[in-house]
């Protein structure tokens, strides 16, 4: 009898037991999915105002494994030659006219808008964040997913799942407050080669920003592997080099 | 959206609204080029509020009408050209300006500010020889520990300063573990007496300096020397770390050996001694919930002058430069002022603070800040309100004021100027 209640109690906890299993792959699965461990790419960064005046930034990035990633402003001029460092929570933004890296916080913006440093500088999901609930719901997954450490921009993320292309279509991006900071829109399936099929754009709206919205655009990302020392300070100044 | 709504749309100014059909990105468009070019112009405007009976005044503007308020222009120009030829880079930036007010007139044809040629041996290794600004230390308005470049000007910490010939040679390694990253940096900035790196000393040497790097523990640390050579012997240390994502701590510490420091007494008597100083800074960043960013910074100079040193300095310059004062002592004068109490932040204590928010009001593209610098000695200050905005695509537009107050004979209370408001306009191309 009692060996029956525990088979049953068992019974009982392993569809729980599966999902929580199945969110940390299937967050895996998703970063791995949006990207590379390891890549380069181009992005374009259009801050759109209210009125419609658009203002564009462009900008080549690198990453490296879970936690180092680097870019460079090729536009527009005024920023051209900016480049910006993560490592893990450290993150510094060099200015050629001022000639040293400076730390910065993944809650401001080098851009202005919507978009903050922690977005243009992201790291995968799993790597910030845990699964805390999957649900399924037609043809989409709800992952609610919490802030491994409060060093992390936003505490807590709603993203919805495309089902069969394992691919986000919808995160939302709460503060601890349980505030909505923002909403990231992903759209238009691209694409890239290498066996790279991900959204091109990605929108953002913000509650705090009213009326404006942030696009960044992908292209040429494919996967490769730089040398460790690319993601180091002293390496800031010469990222151009990167760029065949 | 037909042709005809697009033209009225134009016609009547009205904004397109941006939809997501339009949004296209090329990355072929931005390859890199074998030869880049680049440069602003900038147009300034300046108001000041003059001490026209202050000897800051006579030593500014000698044998000048007095005049209690100024109008200056100035117009900056500055090209840069990089020629990429992988594995090296061969750059150079050259600015010049000309500036006109209704006591003097100004211009430089052309001074480079940086350039050379710099060969990657690979990620981690470099060799550069050039004119360059080295900027060391992890100090927001001061670096005491920039040992081989021009000081900073606390009123504008990241305005573009002029370099020193370097040769150099760094060495980067990035590890496994605690100390994730190591850098090695030696650096010659020779003098020949003459004209090469005139300013940094007269005296025929190689001036030799090192610079170790240390990611360690998530802390920037740097050690850093310089030997003896045209300049006393130095060595110091700087570090800056994150304690959490929104406060950001840091400091430096120098140390100079037999380092020359001039005074000068009440009475005009000069005296130049060698003695060993210590200088350091110690200063936090930290991001508010609203968005605000604090920098505030304490500088220690060991080489600066207390309150009753610049009290003497001033009580002489008063003398000196008083109607009728013999011609000999006006160069006396002039000579003294160059020897150090003429620096932009001559004392010794200073504390710096600063508040800017980006985007204040929802003011996308905007800034605001305040500044408020004061030297501890003498209680003499300085308060700075700024706006800037780049919101209109290359062009970057900024404004500020500078009110300075404090008694006579304290440091901000004998600029040359009590009141200064400027505006620039600065256009990338």
């Amino acid at each position: 009898m009692k060996t029956n209640k525990l088979l049953a109690f068992a019974a009982l906890c392993f569809p729980l037991l599966t999902v929580a299993v199945d969110g940390v792959n299937l967050l895996k699965k998703v970063d791995r999915n949006l990207e590379p461990e390891s890549y380069e790419s181009y992005r374009k960064l259009i801050n759109v105002e209210p009125d419609g005046t658009k203002k564009e930034f462009v900008i080549y990035s690198v990453k490296k494994g879970k936690d180092q990633v680097a870019t460079l402003f090729l536009s527009p001029t005024s920023d051209k030659g900016r480049t910006t460092l993560r490592q893990g929570d450290n993150m510094w933004l060099y200015i050629p006219s001022v000639g040293k890296p400076m730390r910065i916080t993944s809650l401001q913006s080098v851009t202005g808008g919507v978009f903050n440093n922690a977005d243009i500088m992201r790291l995968d999901y799993a790597v910030e964040y845990d699964v805390k609930a999957v649900e399924e719901t037609g043809d989409t997954y709800q992952l609610d997913l919490k802030a491994k450490t409060g060093e992390v921009a936003y505490d807590r993320l709603k993203m919805t799942v495309d089902k069969k292309l394992v691919l986000p279509t919808q995160i939302e991006a709460y503060a601890s407050s349980g505030m909505l900071m923002k909403t990231l829109y992903f759209k238009d399936i691209k694409d890239f080669g290498g066996g790279i099929k991900r959204p091109a754009t990605v929108e953002t709206d913000s509650p705090l920003y009213k009326g404006y919205k942030s696009v960044m655009l992908y292209s040429g990302l494919k996967k490769k592997d730089f040398p460790d020392e690319v993601f180091t300070q002293g390496f800031m100044a010469r990222m151009e080099e990167l760029r065949k | 959206m037909n042709t005809a709504f697009l033209l009225s749309a134009a016609l009547l100014g009205l904004a397109i609204p941006a939809s997501a059909d339009e949004f296209t990105f090329d990355a072929s468009e931005f390859e890199k080029k074998t030869f880049e070019f680049s440069g602003y112009l900038e147009q300034k405007e300046e108001g000041l509020k003059l001490r026209s009976s202050s000897p800051a005044y006579s030593l500014a503007y000698p044998g000048k009408s007095v005049q209690d308020h100024l109008l200056r222009s100035t117009t900056t120009l500055e090209l840069s050209g990089k020629l990429n030829l992988d594995p090296v880079v061969v750059d150079v930036r050259a600015q010049a300006f000309h500036a006109d007010d209704q006591l003097a007139s100004s211009s430089d044809r052309g001074t480079v500010m940086e350039g050379g040629v710099r060969w990657s041996a690979g990620p981690g290794l470099t060799v550069d020889v050039g004119k360059r600004v080295q900027r060391w230390g992890k100090g927001y308005a001061w670096s005491p520990v920039g040992f081989i470049e021009r000081p900073k000007d606390a009123s504008d910490p990241q305005s573009s300063r002029e370099g020193f010939v370097i040769a150099s040679a760094e060495w980067t390694k990035s590890l496994a573990g605690p100390v994730s990253a190591v850098g090695l940096s030696g650096f010659v900035v020779p003098t020949d007496g003459s004209r090469l790196n005139q300013d940094f000393g007269a005296e025929r040497d190689l001036n030799p300096a090192a610079k170790l790097y240390l990611l360690a523990w998530d802390t920037d640390i740097d050690f850093l020397w310089r030997g003896k050579g045209a300049r006393p012997e130095s060595f110091g240390i700087d570090f800056s770390r994150n304690l959490t994502s929104a406060l950001e701590v840091h400091g430096e510490w120098a140390r100079f050996r037999d380092a020359p420091r001039n005074t000068a007494s009440a009475s005009g008597v000069t005296q130049q001694t060698e003695s060993d100083a210590t200088s350091w800074l110690v200063g936090l960043r930290y991001l508010t919930q609203s968005e605000v960013t604090w920098i505030v910074e304490y500088y220690r100079n060991g080489l600066g002058y207390d309150a009753g040193e610049l009290d003497d300095y001033y009580t002489f310059l008063d003398t000196a430069l008083a109607d009728g004062a013999a011609p000999m002592l006006e160069e006396k004068a002039r000579r003294v002022a160059q020897s150090g109490y003429g620096r932009s932040n001559p004392g010794r204590d200073y504390l710096y603070l600063k508040a800017s928010v980006s985007e204040p009001l929802g003011w996308v593209y905007g800034a605001a800040s305040l500044t408020a610098m004061t030297n501890l000695k003498d209680r003499s200050w300085q308060l700075t309100p700024e706006v800037s905005y780049t919101g209109f695509n290359n062009v970057e537009i900024r404004a500020r004021a500078f009110f300075l107050h404090g008694a006579s004979h304290t440091e901000f209370g004998e600029k040359t100027a009590s009141r200064r408001v400027e505006v620039y306009a600065r256009f990338f191309f």
